[in-house]
């Protein structure tokens, strides 16, 4: 196991957080792999841990996972600074980004270009719901997913109901509507 | 905007959410249907700003802070997409070994389907405004079919759409 600094910690963070594109999942597998792997910072069941948890606490399960991470390692220094280099430099690209938004909204080229990206955001949004589904349509739970997924769905676009609420009953239904796998 | 109000309503959106969009329901509900301080096009290009941008998918929060209060509002969003994460913590000394409950789990597989019906619900009027034609409609679900089938960096559905819009317009 190598020893184990702030300075080497923040700058694991700053790598991982700033160059793995797609999200959570490639940033906690390559932070899997140099947290518990290569350096032994963390157990396997630590790890383990840290990773269920993060899927259970609101918010973006990337910064959950990574302040338990560095909380683990070195207490709340680790916390505050995983989250910080995990945050603020991607924070600046998605300005930049948004900057260019606005100052090419004036050329056609530029906005015919913006307007492929804002169709495939679309794509990417629908993606997202399938990812959420995805792991729940096995065996003996698809009336389940289907039931809740479509409720959902009729509650927000037909009913305009709130987001919140839609999410509260959701988990009230969960308590007493249990998978095969829960029972 | 008030820089407390925009930060209360993204941390609101954000601390009700359990993973990168699902945020975006409360998002578009407070900022474009109630106070009317966003549009839908702009929502749509901050996903696509968040997805682009290395790091986690929930940073398109700082996107629509940016686009309601500029450089102010996108230190906002950055704000509440941080504070969350912090509640693992307490959650990690007090509550890691019931997280294994069965309650407690289905609970939180029943969050994550209604997450996806909202997630749905929320690409409703998104695609309304930029599936405007055949091309976008193709971008679109070439998009879908790409990542759910590759499992590759988002970056190159952005880059190949841009093009694609691009290369169209010529």
């Amino acid at each position: 196991m190598s020893r184990v600094t702030l300075k080497r910690l923040t700058w694991i963070f700053l790598r991982i957080g700033n160059l793995t594109f797609g999200g959570g999942d490639p940033s906690m597998a390559a932070l899997q792999s140099e947290l518990v792997h290569s350096r032994g910072w963390l157990n396997a069941e630590q790890y383990a841990l840290i990773y269920g948890l993060a899927r259970i606490t609101p918010g973006t399960n990337l910064l959950a996972f990574s302040a338990a991470s560095g909380w683990m390692i070195l207490g709340w220094a680790g916390a505050l600074s995983a989250v910080l280099s995990m945050t603020v430099p991607p924070a600046i690209i998605v300005v930049l980004l948004t900057g260019g938004y606005e100052a090419w909204n004036s050329n056609a080229l530029a906005m015919a270009a913006i307007g492929g990206t804002l169709a495939a955001a679309t794509g990417m949004m629908a993606t997202s719901a399938w990812q959420l589904l995805a792991p729940q349509i096995g065996r003996g739970r698809r009336l389940r997913t289907l039931v809740i997924f479509l409720a959902a769905l009729v509650a927000s676009l037909r009913f305009s109901m709130s987001p919140i609420a839609v999410l509260g009953v959701a988990a009230l239904v969960g308590l007493v509507w249990r998978g095969p796998a829960e029972q | 905007m008030n820089l407390l109000v925009l930060y209360l309503l993204l941390l609101k959106a954000t601390v009700t959410s359990f993973s990168g969009l699902t945020s975006l329901p409360v998002v578009r509900h407070d900022l474009v249907e109630t106070r009317h301080v966003l549009t839908d096009r702009q929502l749509n290009a901050a996903v696509v700003a968040g997805r682009t941008a290395p790091g986690a998918n929930g940073l398109y929060i700082v996107s629509v802070g940016y686009f309601v209060a500029g450089a102010s509002g996108a230190a906002m969003g950055t704000l509440a997409v941080m504070t969350p994460a912090f509640l693992i913590i307490p959650l990690l000394r007090y509550l890691g070994a019931r997280a294994n409950r069965p309650a407690v789990k289905s609970a939180i597989q029943c969050v994550m389907l209604a997450a996806a019906g909202l997630v749905v619900s929320s690409t409703v009027p998104l695609a309304r405004d930029a599936l405007t034609g055949p091309l976008a409609v193709g971008i679109a679900l070439a998009s879908f079919l790409f990542l759910v089938l590759t499992r590759k960096d988002t970056v190159w559905v952005v880059l190949g759409s841009a093009l694609i819009g691009f290369l169209a317009k010529l």
